[in-house]
């Protein structure tokens, strides 16, 4: 299960949290955990440079796009590595939204967008679309190419 | 409500300014009613979209009536035929996710797009559908789903599978009959469609092992498109594996060559998964490590950060079932100590102190120092617990790693950081004889200059048990009388008992601890002054308050032998109801397992994994013991002296779900039958356990309580009592059937018939047995309590065992014949070993201690041979234990 995608800015504020089972009294703890985390390591990390830890049984992946830090977090089968594929589709969805690292303003400017790439990579914590191409054309409700 | 960390409204410059500056819930819930104007503007329903998404990413909630409100507005878009805005739509209703009621009026309208023409509409109407569905309607749109997931456009056939798999959660029934379609999707050529159908189909069937055998065994063979699908097949390859074990014959392993071929897969997930695969396969060889071992060593140079985590993580798991395996990697991993992610570094230097030999220690504690000063907390107590550990594997080199652990126990750190520390010092002080003394300077020293109570007292307790011993006790002295003079009450309050208890060992001290005692009779604080007090008569007095010297040395040194858990809820029940009468300390239970009544389970709660800390244990003897006292019947029967953990009476997910909890009486036993109704249409009443105890002779039925009503879900318990002759275990077999009359409920209405019909449901036997008279009671040292116990009741004796599948098999049937428990994780049998002795402590009923050691041995052929020695307080208990093993 892919339990959370959190984006944030540099200062700690949250952009963008999407949790998945994961009980509602524990989210906050998750949001303090991860912000420190990436406080204590993201400083002078280059862009989509990966960051790895685990929390128990849980893994983390994160790393910065220009002006945001994006987290995944999973268990079970989405450890390490997969939670890198599922940040590597992530990050190239908002550079394609976005058209470059996105500046805060730039991806707020963009937000509905965001949500809805977001939406098409991850629901309800399973990984269902990986192709930043197929996303593109998915949030504009289009048939992928390959099809 | 949750609230969000921080709200994004920062000031900086205009330009920088966020286009959701001072957004508010209410201002925004008002624009939502752009959603009902008669003339739709797409792109302001839009922008008002994506506030409220941006609201519920950041934490907000909405009340019930805000949520409905806006669900309503929402379907209202349906209308416009903007593209842009459908797609919002979709996603703004699986946010909301709308109630049971509410989800009719948007039903019809994604019905009509599931059935689209445009392939997009169908896919995201099934994912919305799936996600606001309920059974009945998901009877009615089954049909569209099972076409939807052979559908040739990828997406509509994976937004059907991932609906499928969230549905096997709520609606297994349903989902179960699509298996011939997933099994079609299988063979997809698009690869995300093949690897949501096989996550789909493994879940269908992952109770039927020979279901998923076959389809491990024909993908292994076929093609397999995305690196994620050949990542799951591998899981699934390795859980085949699991429990299909080795062909006894060719020696060869099922599946070992398909695992062995995906380490030259181009993918690097799928190398991982696959080496991961083989490390963790049960009794792995070398020869099948090697590969494996191989492809994780490249991974270590890795420019990708989570490609080095991943392989030193799985390094550091083999490490500790083959620590020869990976010292290949070792020049790897050392190189890793200064990687820039620390939990990599912290990886790699446990790995490394695992697998590292006695003349590297050295090298390896130089490169920990500078390390240490870098990283947080958490990862240090890591580091300390692998240096304990490799401490106790290398005795020879202590003073090394002693004086590594005295050094980081002087810099900053954190109080569990701290208490790492000490407590392996503690740990490496009671197993190397001759790091004590300087462990316990080490200590002291560290007490000069602590801010931790908690670790103050927990050290000068140990020092005044283990002081005493050493060559020249009067060194430590200064210390502790430190503590009298500069710490906290409770501090002082310990070093005053601790004081003591140098006197009372060391009688040329004891003049002089007599001096400093005294001192503390002026202290500002009474418990401090009573407790000078008590000590000052009890080593000095004339024999009013303790009579002999022994006395005095088993009041300053002997256990409570309570559990403190117990003793808080009796103090507790005592003040909530005052009596007359002293507080009894032998009222206290003593019984120190504690398994959650099964009625007492949260219905439905199920782990997360993320990290809530498990609950503490519930007093479960303090719970029985309130049950059985608030029934009449039982109340004569005295002290209950052990309930037994719940034994099964049925097989998991049959109608009536029955378990049994035997509680154990001096004179009697009572039987408490847990009793479950998993049937929603019955309501059961009168409800209770006819017992046939034929098999138990010596047992003679006295009483019952049936329970009256049984309604669905609810559990309650009926019991049966029993009168067996005093102090005697007697044993015995009990057959039991449960009797009721069962009513029809109708579950619309939740009303029951008033008729019923009576019936019974045959429950599985049970036995009381010896080790149901025996409470598991730790001792913290063993040595020292089988000293104390002393050789006058001991009995030994040995037994051949017979033809064993291992020694470790056969220590544990051991263990669980007598019912005692296991001492210092002497349970624990090392792989590989011919020998093995373990430690048991236990109270025997009559408040009779119990201490045993059991040597056990194997041959070649399996015959396992046991000694039994046994020391009690009473020649007779001895005899009896031996009596247990000799008739299982």
């Amino acid at each position: 299960m892919l339990l959370a995608v959190l984006i944030a800015n540099f200062e700690g504020n949250i952009l963008v949290e999407r949790f998945n089972g994961v009980p509602a009294e524990e989210r906050l703890h998750w949001r303090s955990f991860l912000v420190k985390l990436g406080a204590d390591n993201l400083k002078g990390v280059k862009n989509e440079e990966l960051l790895v830890a685990s929390h128990r049984s849980v893994y983390i992946v994160y790393t910065v796009l220009g002006d945001v830090s994006i987290f995944v977090v999973g268990k079970d089968e989405y450890d390490e590595l997969a939670l890198a594929e599922a940040i590597f589709v992530i990050s190239s969805a908002l550079k394609d939204v976005c058209g470059k690292p996105p500046t805060e303003r730039l991806f707020l400017d963009k937000y509905g967008k965001i949500c809805l790439c977001l939406d098409e990579i991850v629901w309800k914590g399973l990984l269902e679309n990986t192709d930043k191409e197929r996303i593109k054309r998915l949030v504009r409700l289009k048939p992928p190419t390959e099809f | 409500m949750a609230q969000p960390l921080v709200k994004k409204d920062d000031d900086r410059d205009d330009e920088e300014y966020s286009p959701f500056l001072g957004i508010e819930k209410g201002a925004v819930l008002q624009e939502a009613r752009v959603f009902n104007d008669p003339q739709l503007d797409a792109r302001r329903c839009s922008q008002v979209i994506t506030k409220l998404l941006y609201l519920l990413n950041q934490g907000e909630t909405f009340t019930k009536i805000e949520a409905t409100e806006v669900f309503f507005s929402v379907t209202k878009l349906f209308q416009s035929r903007d593209i842009g805005l459908r797609r919002m739509v979709y996603l703004m209703i699986k946010e909301l996710s709308p109630s049971a009621d509410e989800v009719i009026i948007v039903t019809s309208s994604l019905m009509k797009d599931m059935n689209s023409r445009t392939d997009m509409y169908r896919a995201n109407a099934i994912r919305v559908l799936c996600r606001i569905t309920d059974g009945t309607l998901l009877t009615q749109i089954e049909r569209y789903l099972k076409q939807a997931i052979v559908d040739k456009n990828p997406v509509v056939a994976s937004a059907a599978l991932v609906s499928g798999i969230h549905l096997l959660q709520t609606n297994p029934e349903i989902v179960k009959r699509w298996s011939n379609e997933v099994q079609e999707a299988v063979q997809s050529r698009a690869a995300l469609v093949q690897f949501h159908a096989l996550a789909l189909l493994h879940q269908i069937r992952q109770n039927d092992r020979l279901a998923v055998s076959k389809l491990v065994t024909s993908l292994t063979k076929g093609t397999v498109r995305s690196p994620l699908a050949q990542c799951l097949l591998i899981r699934y390859t390795s859980q085949v594996i699991r429990e299909s074990g080795v062909n006894t014959q060719t020696g060869d392993r099922p599946f070992y060559d398909y695992l062995e071929g995906c380490l030259r897969h181009k993918a690097e997930m799928v190398i991982f998964e696959a080496a991961r695969a083989i490390t963790v396969l049960s009794g792995v060889t070398t020869r099948e490590l090697t590969p494996a071992i191989t492809v994780l060593q490249l991974f270590l140079s890795s420019s990708k950060p989570v490609l080095r985590f991943a392989a030193v993580r799985t390094l550091n798991k083999v490490a500790m079932t083959h620590p020869m395996a990976v010292t290949n990697c070792n020049i790897d991993m050392e190189s890793l100590i200064s990687d820039q992610n620390r939990s990599i570094a912290t990886l790699a230097i446990t790995t490394l102190l695992k697998t590292g030999n006695e003349s590297s220690v050295d090298r390896l504690m130089k490169q920990i120092t500078n390390f240490m000063s870098d990283i947080a907390d958490e990862f240090k107590i890591v580091v300390v617990d692998a240096i304990r550990s490799l401490c106790l594997k290398f005795p020879l080199k202590y003073r090394s790693l002693m004086n590594f652990l005295s050094n980081i126990l002087r810099e900053e750190g954190g109080f569990e950081y701290k208490k790492a520390i000490v407590d392996s010092i503690v740990i490496l002080i009671r197993d190397i004889p001759d790091a004590k003394e300087s462990g316990l300077l080490h200590l002291c020293e560290f007490i000069e200059d602590c801010e931790f109570t908690y670790l103050s007292t927990q050290i000068l307790h140990f020092l005044g048990n283990e002081g005493p011993k050493t060559s020249d006790p009067s060194k430590y002295i200064r210390y502790i009388y430190n503590r009298v003079i500069l710490e906290n009450a409770t501090v002082r309050a310990s070093a005053v008992s601790t004081l003591a208890k140098f006197g009372a060992m060391i009688d040329s001290l004891k003049p002089r601890i007599f001096i400093l005692l005294r001192r503390c009779l002026f202290d500002n604080d009474d418990e401090v002054r009573d407790r000078a007090t008590l000590y000052l008569n009890t080593l000095g007095g004339d024999g009013s308050v303790v009579e002999t010297d022994k006395d005095v040395k088993e009041f300053l040194f002997g256990s409570l032998d309570i559990p403190l858990t117990n003793m808080e809820t009796s103090l507790k029940n005592y003040i909530q109801n005052p009596s007359e009468e002293p507080f009894d300390i032998n009222s206290v239970p003593k019984e120190v397992k504690s398994q959650p009544l099964v009625e007492k389970k949260a219905p439905g709660k199920k782990p997360t994994g993320l990290g809530a800390p498990p609950t503490g244990p519930t007093s479960t003897a303090d719970t029985y013991e309130r049950i059985l006292s608030s029934i009449p019947e039982f109340t004569s029967f005295g002290k209950l002296f052990k309930s037994s953990a719940p034994v099964e009476l049925t097989e998991a997910e049959t109608e009536y779900a029955v378990n049994v909890v035997k509680h154990i009486f001096d004179r009697h036993v009572v039987f408490q039958y847990n009793c479950t109704n998993t049937i929603p249409e019955q309501l059961l009443e009168n409800v209770f356990v006819i017992v046939d105890a034929s098999e138990a002779e010596e047992f003679s039925e006295v009483g019952s309580k049936p329970l009256k009503s049984l309604p669905y879900d609810t559990p309650g318990q009926t019991f049966v009592a029993f009168e067996k002759p005093e102090g005697v275990p007697a044993v015995g077999k009990f057959s039991n059937m449960l009797r009721f009359t069962v009513k029809e409920v109708d579950t619309s209405t939740g009303e029951a018939e008033d008729d019923g019909v009576e019936d019974e449901y045959q429950l599985e036997d049970f036995e009381v047995v010896a080790a149901d008279y025996m409470v598991k009671v730790g001792v913290s040292n063993f040595r020292n309590a089988w000293e104390s116990m002393g050789p006058d009741f001991e009995r030994i004796d040995e037994y051949g065992l017979g033809p064993r599948e291992s020694l470790a098999e056969a220590v544990s049937t051991v263990i669980n014949l007598l019912g005692m428990q296991p001492c210092e994780g002497t349970e624990v049998v090392p792989s590989n070993s011919r020998s093995h002795s373990c430690l048991l402590s236990g109270l025997y009923i009559g408040n009779m201690k119990v201490l045993v050691r059991l040597s056990f041995g194997i041959d070649a052929s399996k015959e396992v041979a046991m000694k039994l020695a046994v020391r009690s307080e009473d020649e007779n208990v001895s005899d009896t234990i031996h009596d247990i093993v000799a008739s299982g």
